[in-house]
């Protein structure tokens, strides 16, 4: 019982993960919701740094499976918002050095406290990604338009449907100019191949770069293309039926064209 | 056909399809999952259920999965051996 663990997987490697953990976080969070955020990319600690809080860890998730501290303890309080949390990652350790079966027991004591459990999973499919989705009861996948992280995609898909079901996407760094121009896959496209649930598309957008400079996520900047995308995602996990607008510029000519005389 | 020349002719077709098409086909092994020796043996039995009935080169004989008409498919090519004249 208690809140909803969600946990944010790719498959591939830097395609938007803890930046969309950091956003959906702070996103839940501005709608007055509990939220913690798990860095589960053990070794490889990012989140505290996307989020701005990198200055004030002291104790991390294996601290707390350690029994050196209490989760209290470890968890670090975001200043802009009081009800959200995270709870880092050790730089020191590796992925083996903590069990699916404590990453559960983990997020079960979390749960209880906390509406969201958002959980940053790793790149790749081992121990790492293992102990992510071990404590989840929802997923959300990301990927971007590109044949590489899709292919990924599906491998994860394939694995997460033999423990916690289909996940929802989010395809990420979607350009409307190259969609355009035929010269990217386009939501269709994704859709068709990956065949799950779409929960949003986020542009590419300068803006997430900056953000990172800062530590002071796109969600927060009322201007932001991306940053709108996903505040948009945020009232979908909230149960609300808010339209998913297609980014693909606009149908030039030739496409236009095309649909008249050959249907496609 | 026609109508991918005129996509070219003005420049309107970008790569995307050629990725859709890839991906679709790579992702009909990859969700398989077949090993090597479970190829070989669908090879060996596919070879020998036609040989019961014609005489094919056990060598030729090709497997392939493609993605055609929006469906996985998989495609046996086995070249048919001429009957030696008696
Ligand atoms: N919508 C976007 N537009 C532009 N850049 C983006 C966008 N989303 C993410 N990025 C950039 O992509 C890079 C990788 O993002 P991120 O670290 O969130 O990926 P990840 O999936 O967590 O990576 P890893 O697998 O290494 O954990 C970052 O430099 C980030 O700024
Ligand atoms: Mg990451």
């Amino acid at each position: 019982m208690g809140g909803r663990a969600i946990v944010v997987t790719s498959g591939k490697g830097g395609v938007g993960k803890t930046t969309a953990t950091a956003n959906l976080g702070l996103g839940l969070a501005r709608e007055d919701r509990k939220v913690v955020m798990i860095d589960g990319d053990i070794g490889l600690r990012n989140l505290d740094l996307i989020m701005g809080l990198e200055n004030r860890i002291v104790y991390h998730l294996l601290d707390v499976v350690r029994g050196r501290c209490q989760v209290r303890q470890a968890l670090i309080k975001d200043k802009r918002f009081p009800n959200l949390s995270l709870l880092p990652a050790s730089q020191v350790d590796q992925k083996e050095d903590i069990s699916p079966e404590q990453m559960r027991d983990l997020t079960a004591q979390l749960k209880e406290d906390f509406d969201f459990v958002l959980i940053d999973c790793p790149a790749g499919i081992e121990q790492g990604f293992r102990n992510a989705i071990a404590g989840a009861n929802e997923a959300i996948l990301i990927t971007t338009p590109e044949v590489s992280p899709v292919r990924d995609a599906d491998r994860v898909i394939g694995l997460l449907q033999q423990s916690i079901g289909d996940p929802r996407l989010i395809i990420n760094r979607m350009n409307p100019e190259m969609v355009k121009k035929e010269q990217m896959l386009n939501q269709s496209d994704v859709l068709e191949i990956l065949a799950v649930p779409l929960l949003g598309i986020v542009p590419e957008d300068e803006e997430v770069v900056i953000a990172g400079n800062s530590g002071a996520p796109v969600v927060l900047n009322e201007r932001s293309r991306s940053g709108q995308a996903y505040r948009r995602i945020v009232q979908r996990i909230l149960g609300e039926d808010v339209p998913i607008p297609e980014l693909n510029g606009n149908v030039g000519f030739i496409q236009r064209l095309g649909k008249l005389f050959f249907g496609r | 056909m026609a109508w991918t020349f005129v996509q070219k002719l003005f420049g309107a077709k970008g790569s995307k399809g050629e990725a859709k098409n890839r991906l679709q086909v790579v992702l009909v092994y990859d969700r398989l999952g077949l090993s090597a020796d479970q190829m070989d043996a669908l090879r060996k039995d596919i070879m020998e259920t036609i040989s019961r009935h014609i005489s094919i080169d056990p060598e030729g004989v090709k497997i392939d999965f493609q993605h055609e008409h929006s469906l996985p498919e998989v495609v046996i090519n086995a070249p048919v051996r001429r009957r030696a004249a008696s």
